[in-house]
């Protein structure tokens, strides 16, 4: 039995091992990847432009904090209104919670409100093991260089109550102010929370 | 089509519902629980939040790891009244899909400290009521949950009234290590020393970081020993930069753990190794056991020449010289014996792990511990002595080769087994490290070092049984062979001897004289048996039936009284004597000055102090020239009565010195001690 997990350990150690994290300050991985809408979007194409990617699921509860709330689609929107791009990214394997069809996700979109350029699936996980995405929400930044300049938690307050959304710090807008103003991000790494990501196996 | 169609509406219904976090049903059901239902003005209680996940379900840990959520609770008090932090049970690892998280899949329990205000008066009701907020996930969904907790207390005399479960939840917390961890981060790798006596035992252990950003949660822990230090290596959070100070807890067992701190610092290289949760990379796992394993083959076989296995085998190698003219008779033999020394073996070592997994300390030879057990086997070994000795003869070993080509399988099984099992005892000192090794092996890997132990033991007759050649170089049979017999019965008594000592170590003199009387008795029977037999009289054993019966009756009776203190480090040159509050409080009351110090066996610091101060001639002297009683606090198993005393004294772990001068309030000794301070102590 404990052979077993002995083994079974040995496995997991594969997948593990390829969550090795790209670091700020260093050129994002780059990918590509089919949106709802049905045209690939490769990251490399935005050069030039400060682009945030956020890890969803719609069925973890702390994604519905989020949007349910209207705060993710407030947070999208500003931030394009800030000149960034804005990609939300489902890296939820087939038969997993939240894993979405194109068409499921265009629903969502439409449901929600939703104001990212795009919603990027990423059944095989690829993205997400390339950027260590471990939760849902969890946000990256990357500067019109291409370089990772925030990865980590929306804000600061890591619960699933929408009450709490209030009294937060929206690290995203904060880290994208300080971008704006030419600063460098004061807190470029910041705890994520939510649920696993559920990559497949 | 269709499918897709109401996959989008479950969607569409869970998003709806999902604002809506009020819960009639939880997959984690909360209890608040008290101490003591009538808590004392002015002092601190403790209240408990119990919580029982549904089957397949976890909660997670202060730190959840990749994903997750702590547990919080809003609290809505009576004035004055305070709740501490939660305080968090020693979690476990679980890995799903490369992400690593901390939870409890079991019944778990935090504890919270409860203060009270001083000035209220008896009768004052305290309604404490919260909102509990916690994580329930499974491998595939996540649901947070709340729930209102209420709990009516009514101020009182403090008395506890749910010891039992509250000893139970402070059992699974975290015990705070004395000292302070090392640890570095450089070239991808990340190393952090633990201060632990070598002499501590430790299973299956992993590092939990509390603080966030220190270590890659999903990377595997290779753990390791070096003298006092216990080395954990992994690797280092990836992106983040490295905290100047980490938490964390060490889990050293099962359910048992230590809440320490370490700060950078230089971590020595990494020693023996010690099998962890996670050893995904392959290596030490397979090296540790195939190293125990070659270890027990070898401690089988030399097992083979102790006074206690020799002359069994020594029969046996006889008995098939003496019938050894068919090939297959010969095989069929040694298979038998195989078989029954292998099967008491691994017999011997599932139950050896059942009971540690039941939270017995057994170590190997356990069941000698048992005085029934030993008696048992001196009987045994008596008779076997007796048998060697000519003074009677068993059927299977009298009979010629006709008898023994059929009886043969049989005898030979059961000779091996009995073999292995009056062969435990002569394990210890080759064993030690193999064994050592099995018992933080995981169970199958465990069991693998149990038979090899078994095949080591029976390999020589397995050589015998399957190598002709070897067989023909057995000295031809004669007369020889009944003063070799006699011969063997020397050995054998000298084990009878030596079980008698073991058996008046467990069991008093009282013990030893049933024990040795018994064995008396036996031997008279056997003595008859033996006239019997040699007047060629049928039915030649039942006088033997009486004997058996009293011996029986005496393994029920027979006293169960160690004659060694129960806590190792009672005694000693100090005369130190087991702490309890009663015993503390009798020594004050006769006027006598008191030192008490508590210890842990996974505290070096303690160990240290022991070694280097306490336990020493001068301090000895000192304290006999005036009297002072010394009692010893042993914390390793996470003593329930000496918890609540460490807390009542603002501690929450070991070591602790505290002396009581006749008439005065006790004394904190600083954690460092000298000799001079102690005998100065006396003055």
């Amino acid at each position: 039995m404990r052979l077993m997990s002995f083994v079974a350990a040995s496995l997991m150690a594969a997948p593990a091992a390829a969550l090795a994290a790209p670091q700020i300050g260093q050129p994002a991985p780059d990918f590509t990847l089919p949106s709802a809408a049905g045209k690939p979007v490769r990251l490399a194409d935005y050069r030039g432009r400060t682009v945030v990617l956020e890890w969803s699921n719609p069925g973890c509860p702390f994604v519905q904090k989020h949007y349910g709330s209207g705060n993710m689609q407030r947070t999208q929107a500003a931030a394009r209104a800030g000149g960034a791009v804005w990609l939300t990214i489902n890296s939820g394997a087939p038969g997993k919670q939240g894993h979405m069809t194109p068409a499921e996700a265009r629903a969502f979109e439409a449901k929600e409100g939703a104001k990212a350029n795009a919603y990027l699936l990423d059944p095989q996980g690829s993205a997400g093991r390339a950027y260590a995405a471990r939760t849902t929400p969890h946000l990256y930044i990357v500067d019109p260089q291409g370089r990772l300049a925030y990865m980590g938690g929306i804000d600061d307050k890591p619960t699933a109550n929408p009450a709490d959304i209030r009294d937060a710090r929206n690290r995203v807008l904060a880290a994208l102010a300080e971008m704006k103003a030419g600063k460098p991000v004061s807190q470029p790494v910041t705890r994520p929370y939510g649920c696993s990501v559920k990559y497949g196996a | 089509m269709l499918i897709r169609l109401l996959r989008l509406l479950a969607l569409a219904a869970a998003l709806l519902a999902a604002p809506a976090l009020a819960q009639t049903t939880h997959h984690i059901r909360p209890t608040l629980l008290a101490e003591s239902a009538r808590p004392a003005p002015g002092r601190t209680t403790m209240i408990a939040l119990a919580m029982k996940p549904e089957p397949g379900w976890h909660g997670y840990w202060q730190n959840p790891g990749d994903s997750g959520v702590e547990t919080a609770i809003d609290w809505r008090l009576p004035a004055g009244v305070g709740a501490g932090p939660l305080q968090y049970p020693v979690p476990h690892p679980l890995l799903i899909s490369g992400l690593m998280n901390y939870v409890y899949e079991a019944d778990y329990a935090h504890l919270i400290a409860l203060t009270v205000p001083a000035g209220l008066a008896p009768g004052t009701k305290l309604p404490l009521r919260g909102t509990a907020r916690w994580l329930a996930c499974t491998a595939e969904i996540c649901v947070p949950e709340q729930a209102e907790i209420a709990l009516d207390l009514t101020v009182g005399d403090g008395a506890p009234t749910a010891t039992a479960a509250f000893d139970g939840y402070r059992r699974a917390l975290p015990r705070p290590l004395g000292g302070e961890g090392r640890f570095a981060a450089s070239n991808g790798a990340f190393r952090l020393a633990v201060p632990l006596p070598a002499a501590m035992a430790v299973a299956d252990p992993y590092f939990f970081p509390l603080t966030d950003g220190a270590i890659d949660y999903a990377a595997p822990q290779a753990v390791t020993r070096n003298g006092d230090t216990l080395i954990v290596e992994t690797k280092p959070a990836p992106g983040a930069a490295v905290p100047q100070r980490i938490e964390g807890v060490l889990k050293i067992g099962r359910d048992s753990g230590l809440s320490l701190v370490a700060l950078p610092g230089a971590v020595p290289p990494a020693g023996e190794p010690v099998a962890a949760a996670g050893e995904a990379t392959g290596g030490g796992g397979g090296v540790t056991l195939l190293a125990a394993l070659g270890g027990a083959l070898l401690g089988g076989l030399l097992l083979n020449i102790m006074p206690c296995v020799f002359p069994i085998l020594s029969l046996k190698a006889l008995s098939l010289a003496r019938s050894g003219e068919s090939e297959r008779t010969a095989r069929i033999d040694a298979v038998a014996y195989a078989a029954g020394v292998i099967l008491v073996c691994v017999a011997l070592g599932g139950l050896l792990l059942a009971l540690r997994a039941g939270g017995e300390t057994a170590g190997w030879a356990f069941q000698l511990q048992d005085p029934r057990v030993i008696l048992f086997l001196l009987l045994l070994v008596a008779a076997i002595a007796l048998n060697l000795a000519g003074l009677f003869e068993l059927p299977m070993v009298a009979a010629g080769g006709a008898l023994a080509a059929k009886a043969g399988p049989a005898g030979a099984f059961w000779t091996g087994a009995l073999a292995a099992f009056v062969a435990t005892p002569c394990t210890g000192p080759f064993m030690g490290a193999a064994l050592g090794a099995a018992l933080v092996l995981p169970p199958a890997a465990a069991m693998l070092v149990f038979a090899g132990l078994g095949l080591g033991l029976a390999l020589p007759f397995l050589l015998l049984g399957f190598v002709p050649a070897l067989r023909r170089r057995l000295p031809r049979p004669g007369p020889w062979m009944d003063r070799f017999r006699r011969i063997l019965s020397l050995p054998m008594f000298a084990t009878a001897l030596g079980l008698a000592w073991i058996l008046g170590r467990l069991a008093g003199v009282d013990g030893m004289t049933l024990g040795l009387a018994a064995a008396l008795l036996v031997a008279v029977a056997l003595w008859w048996v033996g006239r019997r037999q040699a007047k060629g009289r049928t039915g030649s054993w039942w006088p033997l039936a009486p004997a058996a019966a009293i011996a029986i009756a005496l393994l029920a009776v027979l006293p169960r009284q160690p004659a060694v203190a129960a806590s190792a480090a009672a005694g000693g040159p100090l005369a130190a004597e087991p702490f309890s509050e009663q015993r503390l409080a009798a020594l004050r009351q006769a006027g006598r000055p008191v030192f008490v110090y508590f210890t842990a066996d996974w505290c070096l610091t303690c160990k240290v102090n022991e070694k280097a101060a306490i336990e020493r001639a001068e301090v000895a002297r000192a304290f006999a020239a005036r009297n002072v009683a010394v009692l010893v606090g042993d914390w390793t198993r996470g003593d329930a009565a000496i918890g609540r005393f460490l807390a009542g004294q603002g501690r929450s772990g070991v070591p602790l010195y505290l002396f009581y001068a006749p008439g005065k309030p006790p004394v904190t000794l600083p954690q460092v001690l000298t000799p001079g301070t102690l005998a100065a102590l006396a003055t």
